[in-house]
């Protein structure tokens, strides 16, 4: 098992951090179904600040942050 | 030879039935590659400024871009063009679909129509032959009705239309173009323009696809850009709920518009979010040309009340919020009807939504009453009276005639302090963000020549973590504080503007494209360089941004529009009364300054007017002949 840092910002105030156990070599699809967040609740994803894919392998320490959708018309 | 375009603008003169075609050079393309950037040429040439925007005198650009109908995700939006009856400003409005590229399989890059036809005519456009048609069968008809008479007289399943409905037709100045039912050119007013030069529909109908410099690399890229897209978040939600998820989204965050922009939460909320709409109404996806994101949506529904054609498009986020939490409305079935007799008649939906919540919030406070009405209660939450006002709008008849001229005229001509619940920027309507959440996006609204428009930078908070390293390529490397308008933000906002543009100048979707999406600043500089064959790069196109930008605002200064019109509503310098945000608000003096600071960053004077400097450095001292 590896464990990754997740950051969900919800609004302004208020940012749910938590300490994530998964299986290694994990992407982040199998991340996002462990926290059971819907994918439309997802605005953007980063690891590491950098942009992420849904097929990526999360790495033990990865740091995770998600942001949900605000912008479009 | 051209690659990715035809080289050949088409000019019809609808007065005199007749028309040319034009084949500017290569240097022409380059400079005005498409958009809004080639429509504000031939508006600052045709065009003389205090024209009025319903007169034959008014110049309508339909323009493409060099590189639209390429075989890549996000390839596929328009401009439509012309002073603006709404604004008085230039008018302006983009649309994906399949029109546009069909309109560069028929051989034109763009259309300028000038002077009014005799009696009702729609051009038909196709394999490189022009005719003017009598458009008697299709006027006073609604945009489905149209297409399936015009399928019938071409005998043609496979045209592509970009029409008007009865808004249109009486030039009402919220009134817009589509395109295969789905898809408009929303804002501005264009479809106004149209109906005042008894123009109805463009159609197009192509078989001769462009020729490319670089197949092979077009082909590569578009490849890894669609594997990007099956697995890049923001996509992957696109693809998933359209822009409906943005209603949760701004909900949590308190800056989902309610209550006629009074409130940043609304109640009703789940009850119009993507779930809800995912499990009720929602029926397939829909999609632009070549563009593997299927953003769009369908529904359908069986009701007697609120029936659903899933021939006529499920609404977006904007016309979500619009006739919905802007209006305190929580029946969705309602809202996607509204939503869809908007589509048949031809009304921008982000208007009517403001209108909508201006009415209502008149009629709490007693400027309109039943006297004005009919005898019909206009309450917030109400949503058949959100319906009936559209029925009456798109009719121009009793309250509905006031009400259609769009909150700034209506708001003057009912008098009684009406004004203060009229929220528009430059006489247009608010797009569905509140600007005390996300001040680069209020910077927009304010700085659009267009008036109020979402489509000018993208929203702050978006760009933390992965999104803002898609920015590095333009110097913006830190993350902006999205609650305050500082010296970093004015920054963020000037240089973030002019690669934002690159959308719009380009024809690209912002759902595919930066700011947020897969399909990054290098792949992009590839595509264009790969389509048309030119030695480009990312300073070059950002240079037609700004020339796109600069135009824009010249036409603006010509028809004395100034410093005092690039403001805000009243309603966001005061304290947002709910919600996570609450107290939050735009000091106005600070906000001036922000401006102030953006006109010099531009290389504007004071009165916000391009310098000779600017124009010189854009390759646009032209301009100044053509106004002395």
């Amino acid at each position: 098992m590896i464990t990754v840092k997740v950051k969900r910002f919800i609004n302004y105030s208020e940012q749910l951090i938590s300490s994530v156990r998964i299986e290694a070599g994990s992407n982040v699809m199998n991340l996002i179904e462990t926290i059971g967040l819907p994918l439309d609740e997802i605005g953007s994803l980063s690891i590491n600040s950098s942009q992420a894919m849904l097929d990526q392998q999360i790495e033990d320490g990865d740091s995770v942050e998600i942001i949900p959708p605000i912008g479009g018309g | 030879m051209p690659y990715g375009y035809n080289g050949k603008i088409l000019h019809v003169n609808l007065t005199q039935a007749t028309w040319e075609i034009e084949e500017p050079d290569i240097t022409w393309y380059r400079t005005y590659v498409g958009g809004p950037v080639l429509a504000a040429y031939y508006l600052l040439k045709h065009l003389k400024p205090g024209t009025d925007a319903l007169s034959p005198d008014n110049v309508l650009v339909f323009a493409l871009s060099t590189v639209t109908g390429a075989p890549v995700s996000g390839f596929s939006r328009y401009t439509v063009a012309a002073k603006s009856p709404l604004t008085g400003a230039f008018g302006r409005a983009e649309a994906g679909g399949y029109f546009g590229p069909e309109l560069k399989f028929a051989g034109f890059d763009a259309i300028v129509f000038y002077g009014k036809a005799e009696k009702p005519v729609y051009l038909w456009v196709h394999d490189g032959e022009v005719e003017i048609h009598d458009a008697s069968s299709v006027w006073g008809k609604d945009n489905l009705q149209t297409l399936r008479i015009l399928e019938e007289e071409l005998d043609d399943k496979r045209i592509r239309v970009a029409s008007i409905g009865q808004a249109g037709e009486q030039m009402l100045p919220i009134a817009c173009v589509q395109n295969d039912l789905e898809h408009f050119n929303g804002r501005t007013g264009m479809g106004a323009v149209m109906g005042s030069k008894n123009l109805k529909a463009v159609v197009a109908r192509g078989r001769q696809k462009p020729v490319f410099a670089d197949p092979e690399t077009i082909k590569a890229i578009r490849k890894e850009t669609n594997e990007k897209l099956k697995v890049h978040p923001p996509n992957v939600t696109l693809t998933q709920v359209g822009t409906s998820g943005l209603i949760k989204g701004l909900n949590d965050l308190g800056i989902l518009p309610t209550r006629n922009f009074k409130k940043g939460t609304f109640d009703g909320a789940d009850n119009i979010n993507a779930e809800t709409y995912h499990n009720t109404i929602f029926e397939s996806k829909g999609s632009c040309y070549s563009c593997a994101v299927r953003c769009k949506r369908k529904v359908s529904l069986e009701d007697d009340r609120y029936p659903l054609s899933i021939k006529l498009g499920g609404p977006e986020f904007e016309t979500l919020a619009g006739l919905g939490s802007l209006c305190e409305i929580d029946n969705l079935p309602a809202i996607a009807r509204g939503n869809q007799l908007c589509n048949l008649y031809g009304l921008d939906t982000i208007a009517v939504g403001c209108i909508t919540a201006f009415a209502m919030e008149c009629f709490e406070k007693g400027i309109l009453t039943t006297d004005d009405t009919g005898g019909r209660e206009i309450n917030f939450g109400d949503a058949d009276a959100m319906l009936w006002l559209i029925e009456e709008m798109a009719a121009n008849r009793g309250i509905g005639r006031l009400l259609g001229q769009g909150v700034k005229r209506a708001a003057e001509k009912i008098g009684k302090g009406a004004d203060k619940y009229a929220f528009h920027i430059k006489g247009q309507e608010l797009p569905l963000h509140d600007g005390r959440g996300k001040t680069g996006m209020a910077m927009g609204y304010a700085l659009s020549p267009t008036g109020a428009d979402h489509m000018e930078i993208g929203h702050d908070v978006a760009f933390q973590g992965d999104a803002i390293s898609k920015l590095s390529a333009v110097g913006l490397h830190r993350p902006v504080e999205p609650l305050k308008t500082d010296l970093e933000k004015v920054r963020f906002f000037a240089v973030g503007q002019k690669a934002r543009q690159i959308n719009n100048c380009f024809g690209i979707c912002d759902f595919c494209s930066l700011p947020i999406h897969a399909l990054t600043f290098q792949p992009l500089v590839d595509l264009v360089r790969a389509i048309t064959g030119w030695d480009t790069s990312l300073y070059d196109m950002m240079q037609v941004s700004e020339r796109g930008n600069v135009m824009q605002r010249w036409f603006n200064c010509r028809e004395g529009f100034g410093p005092e019109d690039d403001r805000l509503i009243r309603r966001w310098h005061q304290p947002l009364p709910d919600g996570p945000l609450k107290g939050q608000r735009i000091d106005p003096k600070e906000f001036r300054e922000a401006l102030d600071l953006y006109y010099a960053i531009s290389g504007w004077d004071e009165n916000g007017k391009p310098t000779l400097a600017k124009l010189v450095e854009l390759n646009l001292a032209w301009l100044l002949d053509e106004d002395s």
